[in-house]
């Protein structure tokens, strides 16, 4: 009798609380209710998710809601491509400009043997470090190559490879996160209009004969690239790629790249993206190494931690 | 006089003596999850001390008509059933554990609303953390400590609710102390192996520490409130208003 008793009150005390307490909630629940755009949440399940920051908001959400109230355009989203791009214009009920899709490029392309005039560092191991110092390399705008790209990637998709930051495009979303680290503005975010496209391959804004001096593959700034094709500007001794006018189809254009390929006498030059079928098969019998171990370090910098 | 002597060393207590975090180590995850800033770590010491002193007085209610051996409301039922000459106590404090997680869970649902709809700045801050007061420690070791009080008689609504309030200002004092204290730590060189959660435990540990020195600050605020005869004789009697052997503060310590 006690027990039965017992059960029962237990089991009436249990349904008496749930329903005191889904009343209130459910008044709460209007009384407190807040108007949530249906596309945010639309938006924000297209969305790759990846919080990359690359649209310049800081999380795919916050993007999803500058979207809905038409603050941001819909085809910001790097990681997500061309198909997210047209998913997030459909919810939106615009239509989407075809966008290529846009990754980085290295603006250097002298790896570590061809820097010369460094002398011995023994600091931080990090490029943010390292740039603070004068006399680290001789090229004073050119690659560090001490990893802040890499450590900055989420995606594995660049590494440093014989002291040069080199962008694995297979991996690259185009995110931009590499192009905030590089404390020497080295890397830039251009439009994939091709699976393989024309680079200016460096950022050293000095004169020719200072540029030989520290590195045998900078651009001197002899201007024939832009002699030889309008597609190139010549801003700060350096040749700038026009990538808006750039058509990959162009046969004239494509004439006009080549032969400013040819012409450029320090192979500054160079074309970036995923290799082509033949250069993988050129060198599919060679071992390359996945990184190759920089030479500069000393006892010194084998300790983790200084100072 | 002896009331509000009871309250204040209560408040002392459960804010300073026996900081529900640094003392008895629960609600760790959000005291060591949303210190990195301080604005954020003052909201949510508020939106926890709101929780649980809604949280308290819900259980406390409970508990006292419902839920303790002998509780009013289960009793009328259980004389209407079996008679005037019923024998036998009813005791649902079964139910307990499953009444407070309940009432919490409902609580913390009611906060994240208000939350919501009054202070959305706040609410993106907190993120994910708001829900996850829900399983904040804290929060059920206020109710548990309620229902000990209560089981034994000792406690009425003031006292549970002083307990609550100040427990969660305390909460709110330690979380804030720990926010300020990583503030500066974002700026200072830290070691390499330190970085990160290391030197967070770390720093988390010593602030425990430095409440430590709390202790015995009970004794001592009693003794000052009502002079050093009735401390003997509240010691002596050991009764339900020992408030000082209660909240588990040493014994006062001699005089000389």
């Amino acid at each position: 009798m006690l027990t039965v008793t017992l059960i029962t009150l237990a089991a009436a005390t249990m349904l008496a609380l749930a329903v005191a307490a889904g009343s209130i909630l459910g008044w709460a629940n209007r009384a407190f209710y807040v108007a949530v755009d249906a596309r945010v949440t639309r938006i924000q399940s297209v969305l790759p998710g990846v919080n990359c920051s690359g649209c310049g908001y800081v999380g795919c959400g916050e993007y999803a809601e500058a979207v809905a109230a038409g603050d941001a355009a819909v085809n910001l989203c790097a990681p997500g491509g061309a198909s997210c791009a047209q998913a997030v214009a459909g919810i939106m009920g615009v239509d989407v400009e075809p966008s290529w899709p846009y990754r980085a490029i290295v603006h250097c392309a002298a790896r570590f043997d061809q820097r010369l005039g460094r002398s011995e560092y023994r600091g931080e191991l990090s490029c943010s470090a390292a740039n603070l110092v004068a006399g680290y390399q001789g090229c004073t705008y050119g690659c560090l190559g001490l990893e802040d790209c890499v450590r900055s990637c989420e995606f594995d998709a660049i590494h440093v490879i014989e002291g040069l930051a080199v962008i694995d495009y297979r991996k690259c979303t185009g995110c931009g996160a590499c192009v905030d680290a590089c404390p020497r503005h080295i890397i830039s975010r251009v439009p994939f209009k091709a699976s393989r496209i024309l680079a200016v391959a460096c950022s050293n804004q000095d004169f020719g004969n200072d540029v030989r001096a520290v590195c045998t593959f900078g651009c001197i700034g002899c201007k024939a690239c832009e002699r030889v094709s309008s597609l190139f500007a010549m801003q700060d001794n350096l040749p700038v790629l026009d990538y808006d006018s750039y058509e990959p189809d162009s046969a004239p254009q494509a004439e006009e790249l080549d032969k400013s390929i040819e012409k450029c006498p320090m192979e500054s030059l160079l074309w970036v993206g995923e290799p082509a079928p033949e250069d993988i098969l050129a060198t599919a019998d060679e071992e390359l190494p996945l990184r190759a171990v920089a030479d500069f370090k000393t006892t010194v910098d084998q300790a983790e931690w200084r100072g | 006089m002896e009331l509000f002597a009871d309250l204040l060393l209560i408040a002392v207590g459960a804010a300073l003596i026996n900081n529900f975090v640094l003392t008895y180590f629960v609600g760790i995850c959000p005291f060591l999850g949303v210190s990195r800033r301080l604005d954020m770590a003052l909201g949510m010491g508020f939106a926890v001390t709101f929780v649980i002193s809604v949280a308290a007085l819900l259980s406390w209610t409970l508990t006292e008509f419902v839920l303790r051996p002998g509780a009013p409301l289960p009793s009328m039922v259980w004389r209407a059933v079996a008679g005037e000459s019923a024998d036998g106590a009813m005791d649902l404090s079964i139910l307990s554990y499953i009444v407070y997680i309940f009432v919490i869970a409902s609580s913390v649902q009611f906060v994240e609303l208000y939350v919501r709809k009054f202070f959305p700045a706040l609410y993106k801050s907190f993120g994910v953390f708001l829900p996850l007061i829900t399983t904040n420690c804290a929060i059920l070791f206020g109710c548990l400590e309620v229902m000990k009080h209560v089981h034994s008689r000792e406690w009425g609504l003031a006292e549970s609710m002083t307990m609550a309030i100040f427990g969660g200002l305390g909460f709110t004092l330690a979380i804030v102390l720990m926010a300020g204290i990583r503030e500066e730590l974002d700026l200072s060189d830290v070691p390499r192996a330190f970085r990160g959660a290391a030197i967070t435990m770390v720093t988390a540990c010593i602030l425990a520490l430095a409440f430590m020195g709390f202790t015995g600050v009970g004794a001592n605020v009693r003794d000052a409130l009502l002079g050093a005869e009735a401390v003997e004789a509240v010691i002596e009697d050991a009764g339900p208003g020992d408030t000082a052997k209660s909240l588990g503060t040493t014994e006062p310590r001699p005089r000389d």
